[in-house]
């Protein structure tokens, strides 16, 4: 088992937190993991992208050029992961949820959590990790900080 | 820590980690990405510590002659770089090779010339082994993956003060960033730093001579000495070699999308070996020659204009005719995809 994830946003919007909560769960169930971050000079607004391999053997090389899922949370990291949006791959994009998050009221802030759930439910269908497990880790991260209620509520949600 | 346990840890941690526990006492440096998390990393673990120090210095030149002089004093001192700021070290490791200084430096290559590209290449390997003015005798290792990262890290230290040429751990922003599971091997006897002068031991070192043939008769007993080292540290991986019709050649982390290649490549029937030199400077010449007797095509495979290949041309022997093709991709990634369409081309 290989399974190449590639997260894409905006920094700030937390794609290197998301990808950590995913990689240290998969770490601590004792799966082989490789996680490499991806940014430019700028140290805020620009594309954000995290590589993330999880699988039962050895990793000899952290990135790849196709990945099996990619998430796509602004229009920069749409143009800039123009390449990886291959048949086969599949997408979750932000473009698609707009008006979702417009009727639940779900703020910018906690979208991220919300496609974290996603990704946790996928990763949970692949048998790789469950969603449970990686609740706990956000719940670890974040339940003690404000705005936990809410981001509890969007994961939810999801 | 004695024991082998499994971390999760990132390719600066692992570093800092090692350097630690190779016993040095100071780091001198200035920050600059993809180095800067060794400067950060060493502060955040020694800072309140009384036996370790370190100190940020105005630029590189500085930090790498502080590091002259605090290891003539016998301290194990180190600096971690990258791009530019190894350009500017230079200065320094040039001086280092002349006076045979145990100097430690962690380069962490970046995409260039000038500022380039901020985390990736492996675009420094000659300024790595060749930097200086003069012939510039250095040992340089390349890691391939955070394991063998923490070992070399220890064997740099290791091995500059057992044979007091300047040692260089040569790696890239792409290895220093990743997060992965590793076991580390603490099982490693440091080699203890011994001052070069200090108020008993009074000694001349030079970096300057009045007569050419002075500096002549350096320099040969510094190649004998460099040879005789060589025949002791120098390493190299040689994987899936047995029978293989081509040789694969990379270093670092390319290696390991080479790996990945040649899974697939063995799935399609094809019989590709990887020879990896683990040790850029000495270069595993033997190993090298007695590979390329044996196949048909050597094919290099770097994120560089040729910097590899041409180390490979340098240590082929004369006599051995065989074709040399590469994947050459200066300052980007190269992933196991697009060595399996080269090879197959």
């Amino acid at each position: 088992m290989m399974y190449k994830i590639l997260l894409a946003g905006d920094g700030g919007q937390g794609i290197q937190t998301l990808s950590y909560l995913i990689c240290n769960t998969a770490f601590k169930n004792g799966l082989e993991v490789s996680h490499i971050p991806n940014y430019g000079l700028e140290q805020k607004g620009g594309v954000s992208m995290a590589y993330i391999k999880i699988s039962d053997k050895a990793i000899t090389y952290p990135k790849f050029s196709k990945p099996d899922f990619l998430l796509i949370m602004s229009d920069q990291a749409r143009d800039r992961t123009a390449d990886y949006q291959q048949s086969g791959v599949e997408i979750i994009d932000i473009k698609d949820h707009v008006d979702f998050f417009k009727e639940n009221n779900v703020e910018p802030y906690s979208r991220n959590i919300f496609f974290l759930s996603k990704i946790s439910e996928m990763l949970e269908k692949q048998e790789i990790i469950k969603k449970q497990e990686i609740f706990e880790a956000l719940e670890e991260k974040l339940s003690k900080k404000r705005g936990w209620e809410e981001n509890h509520r969007v994961w939810n949600l999801a | 820590m004695s024991e082998k346990q499994r971390q999760f840890l990132t390719g600066a941690e692992v570093v800092v980690q090692a350097c630690l526990d190779a016993g040095a006492t100071q780091m001198y440096g200035y920050p600059i990405t993809p180095g800067t998390e060794v400067l950060t990393g060493w502060i955040n673990q020694v800072d309140k510590l009384e036996d370790k120090m370190y100190l940020q210095t105005e630029d590189e030149i500085a930090a790498g002659f502080a590091i002259c002089g605090a290891v003539m004093g016998g301290k194990k001192a180190f600096t971690a770089t990258a791009g530019p700021g190894t350009t500017l070290m230079q200065d320094a490791m040039s001086m280092a090779d002349g006076m045979r200084l145990p100097f430690v430096a962690i380069i962490i290559q970046r995409g260039g010339p000038s500022s380039g590209t901020v985390i990736y290449s492996q675009q420094e390997v000659n300024l790595a082994i060749h930097g200086g003015n003069g012939e510039g005798m250095r040992l340089v290792y390349s890691p391939s993956n955070l394991e063998e990262m923490y070992e070399l890290t220890r064997l740099t230290f290791n091995n500059a003060w057992k044979y007091r040429f300047p040692s260089v751990l040569l790696s890239d922003g792409f290895l220093m960033k990743t997060r992965q599971p590793v076991e580390l091997n603490f099982e490693i006897e440091n080699v203890e730093p011994t001052a070069l002068v200090s108020p008993e031991v009074q000694k001349n070192i030079r970096n300057i001579y009045s007569f050419e043939e002075e500096l002549r008769l350096e320099l040969e007993n510094q190649e004998k000495d460099f040879n005789k080292m060589a025949e002791e540290v120098t390493k190299s991986e040689s994987y899936k070699v047995e029978d293989c019709d081509e040789l694969i050649i990379a270093h670092g982390i390319v290696a390991g999308a080479v790996k990945e290649a040649i899974e697939e490549l063995e799935s399609q029937g094809k019989k590709v070996g990887l020879f990896r030199p683990i040790t850029l400077s000495p270069f595993p010449k033997d190993e090298l020659n007695k590979l390329a007797k044996q196949v048909k095509r050597l094919f290099v495979v770097e994120s560089s204009m040729g910097q590899l290949r041409d180390l490979v041309k340098q240590n082929l022997d004369s006599k051995i005719s065989i074709e040399i093709d590469g994947l050459y991709r200066p300052a980007v990634g190269i992933e196991s995809e697009e060595i399996i369409k080269a090879i197959n081309k």
